[in-house]
């Protein structure tokens, strides 16, 4: 159900991709808004000279994903909404391996690719519906479902829960 | 059933698993304590303290100089002044809201550096939300305060972060605590589990040792009950047989493969007895109660294989087996010992019975040989009477002296005999001594006198009244003294008494008899007493004993308790003497006199009257006899053969006395006697017994019968004579008041015999076939009087059967009635009808009533 969501989508996003190609070299449209995150490295499909740019409107495009949780960082339980990572590399046509996830504060995490999962973690940028502001862990908060699955309340996990994220290179 | 000294290893093995148990519970709440730590360690609910305090740090000091840049230019842009505000003000977020630290327990310590960090916001925020230009105008502020939080969050950060140290430290003791106490408590548990396996390891070896042990037993019990001379057989709660030996094989013919499974009753037990077996089963099932089990020997009969019954000896007993109670039967055949016992018993019983058989003959021979002398001695002394030439007298006093002779013989034996047969009965009965020793030497003087002898007597003036046999005493002296006599020619014989007191009622008899004789040899002197020995076999061959006198009186003397004995010198006397302990009795009435042998002279029957006498006697020879000598005392005599025919005769005529012989055939003198008195004409006559049964109890019992007097045999006509004078002629007998004895309902005598013959059951069954018997004979009778031939056989088997039961009226009147139908009087019967009747309801009322009886 899930692996044919995402499939459906990825052929939307292919599909609108190729007819972006048509006309130019770059396969995914630009961003029209403000751009909030910038993935760079091994990735197929672009819009900005070998990197991928989005706005809000452009990652409200690509499969939305949301899940209910608590943070070891924050009171009670809220509701999270984005995009999946891996729903994203799928998108971009991410070839690599690696990540590297960079935050505003020049934060960085470094993990494979593989386990970004449908599970996780999830590139939020509302919480309870609402945008997240930089003094809100926004503009993307990388965040895992700490509460459904016991494997993500590690330390590692904690680590990779990169907020004010803005960054992402594929690397080889 | 723990028997807490006997397995201390179980005991001890218990306590070891409680241990066990308690430790693995110790242990799993220790694990659970340690998941619990190490699940806090592993899911770190918090991010890490340091870092975010050093990012905190951080993000302060770049805000800080992106503060102090944009202080330095003129009109500078503040985007990135605003942009650090933002990444500061989100870091503070961490410590505002606390979340994180109060899941640490570090509320407390950072509370105030969240009070610091939020007075701070509360300043700021709005500078940096307001316009450019208010912001640069404030930047100079701005920068002061930031740099003075920077030096409080220095310090603040610091001391949380010390604090954090210490928990941690603690924590991680906690967790060292708690590993330790794991490790203790794995250590015990091991622990406990090496003595465990010890525990097992020894009571394995224990159960190896025990059923080893149990092996041997059982199977040196399998061989004992094996080998057992006794069936060995066990059973069931069920009746099931369990184990059946060899023995048991043997005895039975089972095999055991034969025998298992089954049940008694099917096996060994007598169809008869099978069912009280299970009887006893059940109650015992039911109530628990044992009777056989348990309970000793007992012998009972078993059965074979083959169906023969056997005795067995048995005893059984019962045990609490793995399966419930079980039973145990220990059997022997004891058929043979049985066999031999019973064997034994009638060997026993041969023995007594021949015993019997010579007591018997015994009295027989006393009856048999002394009544055919008793006849020939009086028959001598008949013919003696009457006129016989010289020569002849001759003859018939030497044929007197020879029967008497003989008489004395066949006295002695029979003496002997009884005595060895321990057949002797003593009297007990007070008497006089004195008078009794001097008739004795009376009686001799006569003897002595004809050889010049004395008799003298010796005997104390005061001697006192004794019980004891004077006939059996007299017996013993009238020995000692004749043979005194005998021996002495010319001399003197003294008779001594001496009676020593013993105590308060007993006396020693001293007797001694001295003669002054030929005296006796020494070597003889013991010889004397024994049986059948005569000193000297050629004296007084005419007169001599049989030898047995002496014996005869130290078995007498030793039967009383006493003692006999002589002394002698030869050529000079002998002294034989009898020593005899004596009851003395209290001399309060005048003693009886010893009437056996004061014999008194008979007066001479002339002027007696001449009596009716009737004499039963069943030997030919002693009713001759005593026919003759009553002729020839002047007496009338009628004669009966025997108690039966002495009974009829009585009945019917008065008779002045009756001689009444003791044993006799058919009905002996005793019965005959009762019946006498009972009814009958001489019912009052005087009895007299004749017999040679001389023994005082004799005597007792004959006058308990309703006898008399008693003649012995053999008598004389002067004893006769003598015992007739006593009789008295009664007046003439009156008319009978009563019917006749002999028209009475019933014969008695009759009713008396069946009753011997019969026994009362025998007289009550035989009644009762008369009483069915003859009621449809009188049936017969009414409607065959037509038939004067029928009429007569019903009247001649009527007859018949009334004398046969005693019925007398009936049986005249019907034995008349076949008469009177046999001369021809046709209509007897019918005219007789009437009496018929009444006679047939009288007889049939006293038959009835004599059985009921």
């Amino acid at each position: 159900m899930n692996s044919l969501r995402r499939f459906s989508a990825a052929l939307m996003v292919a599909a609108g991709l190729l007819s972006a190609a048509a006309a130019r070299a770059d396969s995914l449209p630009a961003p029209q808004g403000d751009v909030i995150l910038t993935v760079s490295g091994a990735i197929t499909n672009t819009n900005d000279d070998g990197t991928a740019r989005f706005d809000m409107a452009l990652l409200d495009s690509l499969p939305q994903h949301s899940f209910a949780t608590s943070t070891i960082w924050t009171e009670g339980v809220d509701t999270y909404e984005g995009v999946l990572l891996t729903d994203l590399l799928d998108a971009l046509g991410a070839t690599g391996p690696n990540l590297l996830a960079k935050a505003l504060n020049d934060y960085e995490i470094s993990f494979p690719v593989a386990d970004a999962t449908a599970e996780g973690p999830l590139l939020a940028y509302r919480a309870n519906g609402k945008p997240m502001s930089v003094r809100e862990k926004g503009p993307i908060w990388m965040i895992f479902p700490y509460d459904d699955v016991e494997a993500f309340r590690t330390e590692q996990t904690y680590a990779r829960s990169i907020w004010q994220l803005d960054r992402i290179v594929i690397t080889e | 059933m723990p028997s807490a000294p006997r397995s201390r290893p179980r005991y001890l093995r218990n306590v070891l698993v409680g241990c066990m148990a308690m430790a693995v519970g110790v242990l799993a709440v220790l694990s659970a304590e340690v998941r619990r730590e190490m699940r806090l360690f592993q899911e770190e609910p918090v991010d890490s303290i340091h870092w975010n305090l050093t990012q905190l740090e951080l993000d302060l000091v770049l805000l800080l100089s992106a503060a102090e840049l944009a202080l330095q230019q003129d009109n500078p842009p503040l985007d990135e002044l605003r942009k650090r505000f933002d990444l500061f003000y989100s870091r503070t977020d961490l410590v505002r809201s606390g979340a994180m630290f109060e899941r640490l327990d570090l509320e407390a310590a950072i509370r105030p550096l969240s009070v610091r960090l939020d007075g701070f916001l509360q300043r700021a925020t709005p500078l940096i939300d307001g316009s450019d230009a208010s912001l640069r105008a404030a930047l100079p502020a701005l920068v002061e305060d930031v740099q003075a939080l920077r030096m409080d969050l220095r310090s603040l950060s610091i001391r949380t972060v010390e604090q954090y140290a210490t928990q941690a430290d603690q924590r991680r003791a906690q967790l060292a605590r708690l590993l330790r106490q794991v490790a203790a408590t794995s250590a015990a548990l091991l622990m406990l589990l090496v003595a465990l396996l010890g525990s097992v390891l020894y009571l394995n070896r224990q159960a190896e040792r025990k059923t080893a042990e149990a092996l041997r037993v059982s199977s040196r019990l399998q061989a004992t009950v094996a080998t057992a001379l006794d069936g060995v057989i066990v059973a069931g709660l069920d009746g099931r047989v369990l184990d059946f030996n060899q023995a048991a094989e043997r005895i039975f013919g089972f095999t055991r493969d034969e025998a298992i499974g089954q049940g008694l009753d099917r096996l060994i037990i007598p169809a008869r007895h099978v069912a009280a077996h299970e009887a006893g089963m059940a109650r015992m099932r039911e109530t628990g109660k044992k009777k056989v089990v348990d309970g000793g020997r007992i012998q009972i009969t078993a059965l074979r294989k083959s169906g023969e019954e056997f005795p067995v000896e048995m005893s059984i007993t019962s045990n609490s087996g793995p399966d419930g109670m079980i039973f145990i039967a220990f059997m022997r055949d004891i058929s043979e010992p049985v066999a031999n016992e019973r064997a034994l018993m009638a060997a026993r019983d041969k023995a007594l019975a021949a015993e019997q058989a010579k007591t018997n003959f015994l009295a027989v021979m006393s009856h048999e040989m002394r009544t055919p002398l008793n006849g020939v001695i009086a028959a001598i002394e008949i013919v003696g009477r009457k006129a016989v030439d010289p020569s002849q007298a001759k003859f018939v006093r030497l044929a007197q002296s020879s029967a008497k002779q003989l008489l004395r013989h066949v006295n002695d034996v029979l003496d002997i005999s009884k005595v060895e047969a321990g057949h002797l009965a003593l009297s007990d009965s007070p008497f006089e001594l004195a008078p009794m020793l001097a008739s004795l030497a009376d009686v001799l003087r006569p003897v002595a006198a004809k050889k010049a002898t004395k008799i003298e007597l010796d005997i104390g003036p005061d001697l006192p009244l004794v019980r004891g046999d004077s006939f059996r005493l007299g017996q013993i002296v009238q020995n000692l003294l004749s043979n005194a006599v005998k021996f002495t020619d010319g001399g003197k014989v003294v008779l001594k008494a001496v009676l020593h007191p013993q105590g308060a009622r007993t006396a020693l008899l001293d007797l001694s008899v001295t003669d002054s004789g030929i005296g006796i040899a020494p070597e003889d002197l013991e010889r004397v007493f024994e049986d059948f020995v005569m000193l000297d076999p050629s004296y007084g061959r005419a007169d001599a004993g049989t030898g047995l006198g002496l014996a005869i009186s130290r078995r007498l003397a030793e039967a009383m308790g006493g003692q006999i004995g002589a002394e002698s010198e030869p050529g000079k006397g002998s002294r034989f003497w009898l020593r005899l302990p004596m009851p003395t009795v209290e001399r309060a009435a005048p003693a009886p006199a010893p009437a056996e042998f004061v014999r008194t002279t008979a007066k001479d029957g002339t002027d007696d009257p001449v009596l009716d006498l009737l004499v039963v006697e069943d030997n030919a020879t002693n009713r001759l006899v005593m026919e003759e000598m009553l002729r020839l005392l002047g007496h009338r005599s009628t004669l009966a053969v025997d108690g039966r025919e002495g009974v009829k005769k009585a009945r019917v005529h008065r008779y002045d006395a009756i001689l009444m012989d003791i044993s006799m055939p058919v009905m002996d003198g005793i019965t005959a006697t009762g019946l006498i008195r009972a009814e009958g004409l001489s019912k009052d006559s005087r009895i007299i017994a004749v017999t040679a049964h001389t023994m005082p109890e004799e005597l007792e019992r004959f006058r308990g019968a309703g006898m008399d007097d008693c003649l012995t045999k053999p008598m004389t006509i002067r004893d006769l004579a003598r015992t007739l004078s006593a009789v008295s002629v009664p007046p003439p007998p009156l008319p009978p008041a009563s019917p006749q004895p002999a028209d009475a309902v019933l014969d008695a005598l009759r009713i008396e015999e069946l009753r011997q013959a019969l026994g009362a059951d025998g007289i009550r069954r035989t009644v009762a076939q008369f009483l069915r018997d003859t009621t449809a004979a009188m049936d017969r009778l009414r409607s065959a009087a037509s038939s004067p031939a029928e009429a007569r056989a019903l009247c001649h088997e009527l007859a018949g059967a009334a004398a046969m039961v005693g019925a007398s009226h009936l049986h005249r009147h019907f034995a008349g009635l076949e008469t009177q139908l046999r001369n021809g009087d046709a209509d007897a019967v019918a005219a007789a009808q009437a009496d018929s009747d009444r006679l047939w309801a009288d007889a049939s009322a006293a038959l009835g009533a004599l059985t009921e009886a």
